[in-house]
């Protein structure tokens, strides 16, 4: 293994075999010191070979003997207490994009590094506090939004005049974006991991077909539940609700005049919703996933924040959101 | 019918105090708590239009109160919070049915219609959903002026689709209204009933589609003014 020139192993072990070379250099010279050798000894032909006889025998094969298996254990030592930091960077890693509340564990780290993971964890403390406030901040926004919009709602519809459905139109889209805002708030502020418990899926798919159903039928489109099997998982039943919901307005948007969208629960534990739209391409799923992440301008086809919110309601729940263009299929998938 | 509106922004108040009257609503309008007490104590209301956040107090609170004391009527209460949960602690507390703002007034006559037609509401003696009219008390059924001649499931049901028109009606409530706890259900029992008064409902005005089949859930009557 080639090792950058600042690796602290590679600092350790160099700084080792030093200690070694300068310990048999300095024991050479108290030997040669305490037997009184000089350079004339050395330069007698007769001596020399007795002498260098006796420093092998009793200098440098002791010290080979005990530097070889040395070098090996020191080796060996610092890679050990240097793992538990690599194996704390992978999970570091491995913690997901919208993980709250994690932190690294302390408990199996070498005493040197604590000082620093501590100050790791005291930064994730205050990233997660500014996040909180943010999305409270954002949460209060839609909130104080909502009076406004209600005045402004009431007014236009007492206007006759021909852009008032337009601006009717227009005051539903801001109203469902604020829905989705507070959502999506609610969602991080309430630690998302909280659960309820078991949630039965089927259960799930009736009350939001029965919510939207009323919806569906003044625009022409049809709503069904069809159940295989008794799913339940564990999780935030708002949550789960509130993603099956954002999969059905996204269905009724694509789905023509006539058609019939419809929520499939099971077999195993998923929740899929299918329309009677184009079918959503696996590309076009993943650019309207990232969106909440990438804080993109909304799509001309108005998707709105729908699929990125049932996205991190997938993450929070370990669950997969995928998409079958062929099938005209959302999943949820859960573990 | 007359509503109380108690809300404390002046201007939604009296926009959608007058889109209530537009729509046959008698309305007297109440800025706290206070003085929807001074209302409720000197006339009689038939619904409650209730915002939550109110200057002298909670109006979940207040409802919750009321509820226990038995002093007011129907409720549907007007939230700014939108949050999933509050609906549940809404419901819990004694409102009958809830909107986020911002809301139209016409789903707010809506609304308010359907928790007159609920039973024990006063006005609960004639139920009128579009060109269908249902008398409670002779369990007579007209579309337009022609009566239908409709079983007594078929009427039951009719009955019960037109107290919750506009919203769906689940399998499992119609076959606990309609058939005695005892009594076998058979497993296309209610599809029947539902085919047959559909039949009729076409026969009579035309107006079979009406009736909404939610397939996997329930079934809907449609809304219509």
């Amino acid at each position: 293994m080639i090792l950058p020139a600042r690796s602290l192993e590679r600092r350790l072990t160099g700084g080792l075999a030093l200690v070694g070379a300068l310990g048999a250099l300095f024991l050479l010279l108290f030997i040669a010191i305490e037997y009184g050798l000089t350079f004339q000894t050395l330069a007698d032909s007769k001596e020399l070979p007795s002498v260098i006889h006796e420093l092998t025998e009793h200098v440098v094969i002791p010290i080979m003997v005990l530097i070889l298996p040395m070098t090996f254990a020191a080796r060996w030592v610092i890679r050990a207490s240097l793992r538990p930091l690599e194996r704390k960077a992978r999970e570091i890693d491995e913690a997901s994009a919208h993980e709250r509340g994690f932190r690294v564990d302390v408990t199996s780290l070498p005493a040197e590094v604590l000082p620093f993971a501590n100050a790791v964890n005291a930064l994730l403390d205050r990233i997660d506090e500014a996040t909180r406030e943010q999305e409270a901040f954002a949460a209060d926004v839609a909130h104080e939004l909502r009076t406004p919009l209600s005045v402004l709602a009431l007014e236009i519809e007492r206007l006759e005049h021909p852009a008032a459905e337009r601006l009717r139109e227009d005051i539903a889209r801001m109203r469902r974006l604020i829905d989705q805002l507070m959502i999506l708030a609610q969602l991080d502020i309430e630690a998302p991991q909280q659960a309820d418990g078991e949630v039965a899926l089927a259960e799930v798919a009736e009350d939001v077909a029965s919510l939207m159903a009323p919806l569906a039928i003044r625009q022409k489109r049809n709503i069904a539940v069809e159940t295989r099997g008794s799913a339940s998982v564990t999780g935030r039943r708002e949550a789960i609700f509130a993603a099956v919901r954002n999969l059905v307005e996204n269905g009724l948007r694509v789905t023509p005049e006539g058609g019939t969208v419809t929520i499939l629960v099971g077999p195993g534990n998923a929740i899929a919703v299918r329309d009677e739209g184009p079918g959503l391409e696996v590309e076009a799923l993943e650019t309207l996933r990232r969106r909440n992440l990438r804080a993109d301008h909304a799509s001309s086809h108005g998707a709105g924040l729908g699929l990125a919110i049932v996205s991190r309601i997938a993450a929070a729940h370990q669950a997969r959101l995928t998409t079958q263009p062929a099938e005209k299929t959302l999943r949820l998938e859960f573990a | 019918m007359r509503v109380l509106i108690v809300e404390d922004n002046e201007r939604i108040a009296k926009l959608t105090g007058s889109g209530l009257v537009a729509a046959g609503f008698a309305v007297d309008l109440a800025p706290d708590l206070a003085s929807a007490d001074a209302a409720l104590g000197s006339a009689s209301f038939d619904a409650l239009v209730l915002d939550l956040g109110l200057p002298d107090g909670d109006g979940l609170e207040w409802l919750r109160r009321g509820r226990r004391a038995r002093t007011v009527p129907p409720a549907l209460v007007l939230t700014a919070r939108g949050a999933l949960d509050d609906r549940v602690a809404g419901l819990d507390a004694g409102a009958d049915d809830y909107l986020t703002k911002p809301f139209e007034i016409d789903e707010v006559a809506a609304r308010l219609r359907a928790l007159l037609r609920r039973p024990g509401a006063r006005t609960d003696v004639e139920l009128v959903i579009g060109p269908l009219r249902f008398d409670t008390n002779r369990r007579a059924c007209f579309a337009g002026e022609k009566r239908l001649d409709l079983a007594r499931r078929e009427a039951d049901l009719l009955e019960l689709l037109m107290r919750k028109a506009g919203t769906v009606v689940r399998r499992q409530a119609i076959e606990d209204a309609l058939y005695s706890f005892d009594a076998p259900v058979t497993p296309n029992a209610v599809e029947a009933i539902v085919s047959r008064l559909r039949r009729k409902l076409d026969q009579a005005c035309g107006c079979g589609e009406m009736l909404h089949t939610v397939r996997g859930v329930g079934y809907l009557l449609e809304e219509r003014a």
